[in-house]
C-alpha cells in the first residue's frame, strides 16, 4: 500500500484496528503522598534505619528480612512482592528520590502542579495530558482517546479537546431499555446529523462511544491469563482500562487514581494494604494485558513522599522526593533509575526529607517523546528543561 | 398578622424545621411564595426563536414555566429593569429552598466551626439551588460570571472555610453594584488574599521581595487584561502598593479578620501605569491603585469584551464590544448601566442560538424549564462533577473558559442526564411531566409538538419533529414511560445545548 496522507491517518487513526499503532498511555496516581521510602528501601543507608526505629522495614539479608532485594541497594517492600515478577521480566522501572519543586508540602498545591505540570504563576492553564492531546488535529481525535476513571476528570485531563470522566461502563444507559436505548440513539443520530459543525462532531463521536460502551457491556469480560485484579474502584479501573486497551478503541489517555497515602499516623496497617493492591493491581493489568503491553506504559506517581524520621504517632508527615514506577513493554525495565540525594544529615532537606534529584516531568517527558506520535516537550512542560533519565528503551 | 409577618414567621418556623425537611419547605415555598408550576402558561410559536426565550436563556438561566408572560406582562425593556433592582422582588420560595443549610449566612471566623466537606456540599447546593429557584435571575446569572471573573478555588488552602464569606461578601453583594467596590472587596476579600497569596505578600525588611501572585492576576485577569498595556514593572509597583495586607490564618485568635499592617508595608513611592502614588499613603496605597486600574481604558474595553462573550457570542461583534465599553467608562463602572447597554444592544438581539450552554447552564435551564422540584443533593451534583463544571472547582485563577470547544465532550454525559431526570433517576429530584403538559395546554395523544415549542422557543424543525416522531413509532415502552423519554430527548437534542 502507498501511503498517502489520507490512508497514513487511515492506518494510524482507524478505531477498529486490532492494534492501535499509539501507546496507551496509563497514569496512576497515588494520593495523599505515598512513602516512597518504605516502598522501595535504600538499605544501605544507615540513617534510613536510625531515622525510622520502628517504621524502618528490615534489610534483605537479615534474619527474617523480607525485602526483596533488586540491586544491592534497594530492597521492594514485602507487601510490592506481585512487582517482582514485572521487574524480572524487565517491563517495570523503579524512578527514585524523583518528585516536583513544590515546596508548600501541601496535598492540594502538589497534586495540582503535577497535574498541570507547571506553576500557578505561568498563566498556562490546563493539565499536562490535555495540553498534550490538544496538539492532535481535530480529524484524529478520537472519542474514546482520553478517559478518567472515576466520577470526576482529573486536573490533568482538564482542557482536553475530548476526555471523558467515567467510572463503570453502565452508568451510560440513555433509555430504560435495549430496545429504547436503540431508538434514542437513532434519533439523536438524525438530530445531530443535521446541527451546526462542532456539534454534529461531538454528536456522532458520542454515539460512537455509547455504541462501544453499550456492545463491551454485553460481553462477559474474563481477564486473561488468570488475571486477578484486586477488590476496589482502583481494580475495577484498571479492569476497565484493559478492556479498553484491548478493544482497539483508541484509547491513548487513562487516568487511574489510589487512595489514601496519607499515613501520618499508624502507617503500618493501612500502608501494607494500599501496597498490595496496588502491586497486586500492577500485576493482573499486565497478565491481562498479555501482548497488548508493547503498546501500552503505566506511569505510577504521587504527590510527594514522607519525611525521612517517623513522627511519635508512628506514622509519616509530609516530605519531598518519593518513587514512580513505570511498566510497559518498551521500559528499559529491571532497573533503579536514580541519583540517589542520601540520606545523611546535610545530604536532607530541612526540616528532613529526601531531596528531589529528578523532576518528574523528565519521566513524564520521556514517556511522551519515545512512546506517543507527534509529541511537542516544549507546549506540554513549557519552561521545563527536559533531561533524559534513560527510563524508556 | 399581615401577609409579611406569617410569611416571616413560616420562615423561621421552616429553618426550625432544619435542612432534613427540604420537601416541607419546598411545599412552603411554592404555596405562599409562587414558586412551582402555574396552573396554565404560555409556549413561543413561530419559526423563529422568541425574543423573549432567547432574553430568558441568556439573561436568566431558561425560561421557568410562565416566564415568557412575565416578559411580556412588563415588556422586555421592563423586565430587564424589574431584574436589575433584585432587591424588589419578592424571593421568598427560592430563599427558603436554599438558604437553610447550616454554613450558610455564617461568618467568616465561625466557618472553622464546620468541616470542609460540609462548607462545599452546602455551598454548591446553595449555589445550584439559587439559580434554579430565584426570581432574580439575572442577579444569579452576574453570581456566575463574577464568580469566574474572580476564580477562587474551594480545594485551595484554607480556601474552603473563606469561600462562603467571598460568595456573600464579594460576590453577592456587589453583584450588581459599582466595579470598583467589587474589585476592593474582592482584593481584601480573606478567601482571595489566600488563593492568591496576598497575606504573603510584605516588605518587613529590605531584603524580602513582595509576593506578586495577586497584583499580577489583578492586572491580567481582574481590570486591564492581559494584553492592556501594563508591564511587568507595573506589576511589582502594584504588588508594593498592596504589601501588608493580611488575614489571620487558622488557628490564629480571630481568625480571617483582614487587617492591615504597618510594619510589612511598603511605604516608599510608586508609579503605576504612569501615575505617581506618593510615598507614606499606607493603607491608601490600596484605593490609589484601585482608582488607576478601575478607571482604565484598558479595564472598559476587557470587562465588555469579557460580558459581550458571555452574554453575546464566544467572538463578539466589535461594534457591541464598543457600546459596552462606552457604557462602563460612561457610568464609572456601575454594572447595572453597562447590562442594560448590553442587554438592549441590537447585536445581542441578533445573537439567538450562537452560544453553546455551559454545563452549569444546562442543568439549570433543564431543571427551570421542566420545573423540577429538586434538593440539589449528591445524585444531582454528581453530573456537574462529571462534565467538569461544578461550582467553584476550577483550579487556576481564570474560571471556568467561556468559549465552546472545551465543552464539547460532555454531550454523553448532557444526554445521560436528560434521561435520568425525566426518568425520575435522579436522587431527591423528580419532575410532574402531566402536570407540565396540562399547564401548557398540549394534547393527551402526542405532546411532544407543545413541548418542543416549549423548550426550544420555537417551533420544532421538521428534523426533530422527524427525530421525535420516529422514537415514539420505535420504543417500545408504555405511552406515558415512552412521553417521558421523549422529553428527555429534546433536552438531549442539538437545539437545547445552544442558547
Amino acid at each position: 500500500m502507498i501511503l498517502t496522507r489520507r490512508n497514513f491517518l487511515r492506518v494510524v487513526f482507524d478505531t477498529n484496528a486490532a492494534r492501535p499503532a499509539k501507546d496507551t498511555l496509563v497514569c496512576i496516581f497515588l494520593r495523599g503522598g505515598a512513602d516512597g521510602l518504605n516502598m522501595v528501601v535504600p538499605f544501605l543507608e544507615k540513617p534510613y534505619y536510625r531515622l525510622r526505629p520502628t517504621l524502618g522495614v528490615a534489610r534483605p539479608d537479615q534474619p527474617g528480612g523480607k525485602t526483596i532485594n533488586l540491586d544491592g541497594k534497594f530492597a521492594l517492600n514485602p507487601a510490592l512482592a506481585p512487582m517482582k515478577e514485572l521487574w524480572d521480566e524487565k517491563v517495570l522501572a523503579v524512578v527514585h528520590a524523583v518528585g516536583s519543586d513544590d515546596q508548600t508540602r501541601s496535598h492540594f498545591e502538589a497534586q495540582d502542579l503535577m497535574e498541570r505540570a507547571v506553576s500557578l504563576e505561568t498563566g498556562v492553564s490546563g493539565g499536562w495530558l490535555a495540553r498534550h492531546l490538544q496538539l492532535r488535529p481535530a480529524e484524529a481525535r478520537t472519542p474514546l482517546m482520553a478517559v478518567g476513571l472515576g466520577p470526576t476528570l482529573p486536573e490533568s485531563l482538564r482542557g482536553a479537546p475530548v476526555a471523558m470522566a467515567l467510572e463503570s461502563f453502565d452508568e451510560f444507559h440513555l433509555g430504560r431499555n435495549a430496545t429504547s436505548q436503540a431508538a434514542l440513539s437513532a434519533a439523536l443520530d438524525r438530530l445531530y446529523g443535521q446541527a451546526d459543525a462542532d456539534l454534529s462532531r461531538a454528536g456522532k463521536q458520542s454515539l460512537e462511544v455509547l455504541g462501544t460502551l453499550e456492545r463491551m457491556r454485553g460481553e462477559t469480560y474474563v481477564p486473561a491469563g488468570g488475571a486477578k485484579y484486586p477488590e476496589g474502584e482502583y481494580g475495577e479501573s484498571l479492569l476497565s482500562v484493559a478492556r479498553l486497551i484491548k478493544a482497539g478503541v483508541g484509547l491513548e489517555a487513562a487516568c487511574v487514581d489510589l487512595g489514601g497515602w496519607d499515613t501520618h499516623f499508624g502507617q503500618a496497617v493501612q500502608f501494607d494494604r494500599l501496597q498490595s493492591d496496588l502491586a497486586s493491581g500492577l500485576a493482573a493489568f499486565r497478565r491481562d494485558l498479555g501482548d497488548h503491553l508493547s503498546h501500552t506504559t503505566v506511569v505510577v506517581m504521587t504527590e510527594f513522599g514522607r519525611r525521612a524520621y517517623e513522627n511519635t504517632a508512628f506514622g509519616t508527615d509530609h516530605g519531598r522526593a518519593s518513587v514512580m514506577y513505570v511498566m510497559g513493554g518498551a521500559v528499559n525495565g529491571g532497573r533503579v533509575v536514580t541519583d540517589w540525594p542520601g540520606m545523611e544529615e546535610g545530604q536532607l532537606e530541612d526540616p528532613g526529607d529526601l531531596r528531589v534529584t529528578i523532576d518528574y516531568r523528565d519521566v513524564l517527558a520521556e514517556v511522551l517523546s519515545k512512546r506517543q506520535a507527534q509529541a511537542n516537550l516544549a507546549a506540554v512542560f513549557p519552561g521545563h528543561e527536559v533531561k533524559t533519565r534513560g527510563v524508556m528503551r | 398578622m399581615n401577609r409579611r409577618d406569617f410569611i416571616k414567621a413560616g420562615a423561621a418556623g421552616a429553618a426550625l424545621l432544619g435542612a432534613g425537611c427540604d420537601k416541607v419547605r419546598a411545599k412552603l415555598g411554592d404555596w405562599l411564595g409562587g414558586g412551582g408550576i402555574p396552573d396554565a402558561f404560555q409556549i413561543a410559536a413561530g419559526a423563529e426563536t422568541d425574543d423573549r426565550f432567547h432574553l430568558l436563556n441568556r439573561a436568566a438561566f431558561g425560561p421557568w414555566p410562565g416566564d415568557l408572560e412575565r416578559v411580556s406582562k412588563l415588556g422586555a425593556d421592563g423586565w430587564i429593569e424589574e431584574q436589575l433592582n433584585p432587591d424588589g422582588i419578592d424571593d421568598l420560595a427560592c430563599n427558603l429552598r436554599a438558604n437553610g443549610f447550616d454554613s450558610i449566612g455564617v461568618g467568616a471566623g465561625d466557618m472553622y466551626e464546620f468541616e470542609k466537606a460540609q462548607i462545599e456540599r452546602d455551598l454548591t447546593r446553595y449555589t445550584v439551588l439559587r439559580a434554579v429557584y430565584s426570581k432574580r435571575q439575572l442577579f444569579e446569572v452576574m453570581v456566575e460570571f463574577w464568580t469566574d471573573h474572580f476564580n477562587i478555588h474551594i480545594g485551595k488552602s484554607e480556601c474552603a472555610w473563606l469561600k462562603t464569606p467571598d460568595d456573600r461578601e464579594t460576590i453577592r453583594r456587589h453583584a450588581l453594584g459599582r466595579f470598583r467596590d467589587l474589585v476592593r472587596a474582592s482584593a481584601l476579600s480573606p478567601a482571595m488574599l489566600v488563593y492568591l497569596d496576598g497575606r504573603e505578600n510584605k516588605k518587613a525588611s529590605a531584603e524580602e521581595k513582595p509576593n506578586e501572585n495577586y497584583a499580577r492576576e489583578l492586572l491580567e485577569l481582574h481590570t486591564l487584561g492581559v494584553r492592556g498595556g501594563y508591564t511587568q514593572r507595573d506589576v511589582m509597583e502594584v504588588a508594593r502598593c498592596l504589601t501588608g495586607w493580611g488575614c489571620r490564618h487558622k488557628g490564629q485568635w480571630m481568625k480571617a479578620k483582614v487587617e492591615f499592617h504597618p510594619g510589612e508595608h511598603d511605604d516608599g513611592e510608586k508609579t503605576v501605569l504612569g501615575h505617581r502614588i506618593p510615598a507614606g499613603l499606607k493603607e491608601q496605597d490600596l484605593e490609589r491603585v484601585l482608582d488607576i486600574v478601575c478607571g482604565h481604558a484598558s479595564t472598559a474595553r476587557y470587562i465588555a469584551e469579557k460580558l459581550c462573550r458571555r452574554f453575546v457570542s464566544d467572538d463578539p461583534p466589535k461594534s457591541a464590544v464598543e457600546k459596552v465599553a462606552q457604557a462602563f467608562a460612561g457610568s464609572n463602572g456601575d454594572i447595572r448601566d453597562v447590562l442594560r447597554a448590553l442587554l438592549k444592544s441590537d447585536e445581542f438581539k441578533a445573537s439567538k442560538g450562537r452560544k453553546l450552554k455551559r454545563p452549569f447552564r444546562f442543568v439549570v435551564s433543564a431543571l427551570r424549564a421542566v420545573g423540577a422540584d429538586t434538593n440539589a443533593s449528591p445524585g444531582l451534583l454528581r453530573y456537574l462533577g462529571a462534565m467538569g463544571q461544578a461550582p467553584f472547582q476550577h483550579p487556576t485563577p481564570d474560571g471556568y473558559p467561556d468559549e465552546a470547544m472545551p465543552w464539547l465532550g460532555t454531550l454523553l454525559w448532557r444526554w445521560n442526564f436528560a434521561l435520568a431526570l425525566l426518568t425520575g433517576s435522579i436522587g431527591g429530584t423528580s419532575v410532574k411531566l402531566a402536570e407540565l403538559a396540562k399547564a401548557m395546554g398540549a394534547p393527551a395523544g402526542d405532546p411532544t409538538p407543545f413541548f418542543l415549542r416549549h423548550l426550544m422557543g420555537r417551533e420544532g424543525l421538521p428534523v426533530e419533529k422527524e427525530a421525535v416522531a420516529a422514537y415514539l413509532a420505535a420504543s417500545p415502552l408504555a405511552d406515558w414511560n415512552k412521553k417521558q423519554e421523549a422529553v428527555g430527548l429534546i433536552l438531549a437534542s442539538p437545539g437545547f445545548q445552544r442558547c
